[in-house]
């Protein structure tokens, strides 16, 4: 904890102690908006009234996925899965460490992580390729795909965050604030130099816009009234108009 | 080589006759499955539906605001029209769509999910039968 109190741009003696940037911030930014996109479609799932917000869920994800697959590719270090994605081998034997309390250290995803990032991507593409094919054309046929794929990609959220709460006891470090601020206690040599937050704003302005697009597209608005109404607002009862008050 | 070549003819026979049953039959198949559904629901429900009461089930506009037909339409043998999206439902009524109502689960998915939009709750089996009846009366 002394390392906070190191500010920054100061090297600190320890090198180990200094907090550094691991995640850039699209790679965070795209973080949170999955949580809500996925949050948002699960809970507007079941309904007729919220359909369109569960397809705009469901769309924003897609164009957040294939974001964070080219990211993958030319972003940032620890973003990049060259740097991140080993075999099951190298996640069991992280999970071994884990399991004889002697946790191996990685700055960037450890190996058990990083599967579980690649299979809810691979999960992400199924759930939305899926609902948008129920949605657009294929109707039924495509729908028990889709929530397979879809309740496949609860379990692993659950595992995943379960995952990062153990990691976190185990290495004293709170992984869910590193990916808030980004920052990790590291080795300088360890950090990422850019942050990209331009781009970061880029993606919110396009998420943003996206949903305003489909809010005015939406043919009747997005139709909010029914569930705020009361009785009284919708059964008109003849005469009881004027004596209200 | 007569055997074989007759032979080979008669397995042609066998084969367009196989098709055509196949096309006679499949249709009285598909159809019959709605008014299985209905005898499941009407055993479930242990009173005879009322075609009636489901019209009226389905075309009141219910405290949420909705009707079924505000997205099936009135009357649902002809397409309908999502009341949130726009896109066009395919009719429901069995004489106007031989695919409604031939797969118990899909039926029973879609009664819990559209019921709960409309009602609220979730529609008793007394409510689908009445409906499902009605349904079955609707010529196209």
């Amino acid at each position: 904890m002394n390392a906070t109190s190191v500010s920054r741009g100061d090297t600190a003696r320890d090198g180990r102690a200094a907090r550094i940037v691991v995640w850039d911030a699209p790679v965070r930014l795209f973080h949170w908006l999955i949580v809500l996109c996925f949050a948002g479609a699960w809970l507007t799932a079941d309904s007729e009234h919220w359909r369109l917000v569960h397809v705009t869920f469901g769309y924003t994800m897609a164009g957040l996925v294939a974001f964070r697959l080219l990211w993958g590719v030319v972003g940032t270090r620890h973003a990049r899965f060259s740097s991140f994605v080993r075999g099951p081998r190298a996640a069991l034997r992280y999970l071994g460490s884990i399991a004889r309390r002697r946790p191996e250290h990685y700055t960037g995803h450890n190996p058990a992580g990083a599967l579980a990032i690649v299979a809810l991507l691979v999960l992400a593409v199924a759930v939305t390729a899926s609902g948008w094919a129920a949605y657009a054309y294929l109707g039924d046929s495509a729908e028990d795909l889709h929530e397979g794929a879809a309740n496949a990609m609860l379990l692993l959220v659950g595992i995943h965050v379960a995952g990062v709460l153990v990691s976190s006891w185990l290495h004293r470090q709170n992984l869910v604030k590193a990916m808030i601020t980004g920052r990790k206690p590291g080795a300088a040599e360890e950090g990422i130099r850019r942050t990209w937050r331009g781009l970061a704003l880029v993606m919110l302005a396009a998420v943003l816009g996206f949903w305003w697009l489909e809010w005015q597209s939406a043919p009747t608005g997005l139709d909010l009234a029914p569930l705020a109404a009361t009785p009284t607002a919708i059964v008109r009862e003849p005469g009881r108009e004027g004596d209200d008050d | 080589m007569k055997t074989t070549s007759s032979f080979r003819t008669d397995s042609r026979r066998l084969t367009a006759a196989a098709w055509l049953a196949g096309a006679l039959v499949a249709p009285a198949v598909i159809a019959a499955a709605p008014a299985d559904l209905l005898d499941q629901l009407t055993a479930r429900a242990g009173a005879p539906p009322v075609p009636e009461r489901g019209e009226r089930l389905f075309t009141t506009r219910q405290q949420r605001g909705w009707s079924c037909a505000s997205c099936h339409g009135a009357p649902p043998t002809r397409a309908g029209r999502h009341a949130a999206t726009g896109k066009a439902i395919a009719p429901l009524a069995p004489s106007a769509n031989a695919a409604r109502f031939t797969d118990a689960a899909k039926a029973e998915k879609w009664f819990r999910r559209n019921c709960s939009d409309v009602l609220g709750r979730e529609c008793t089996a007394a409510e689908k039968a009445d409906v499902l009846s009605w349904l079955l009366t609707l010529e196209p």
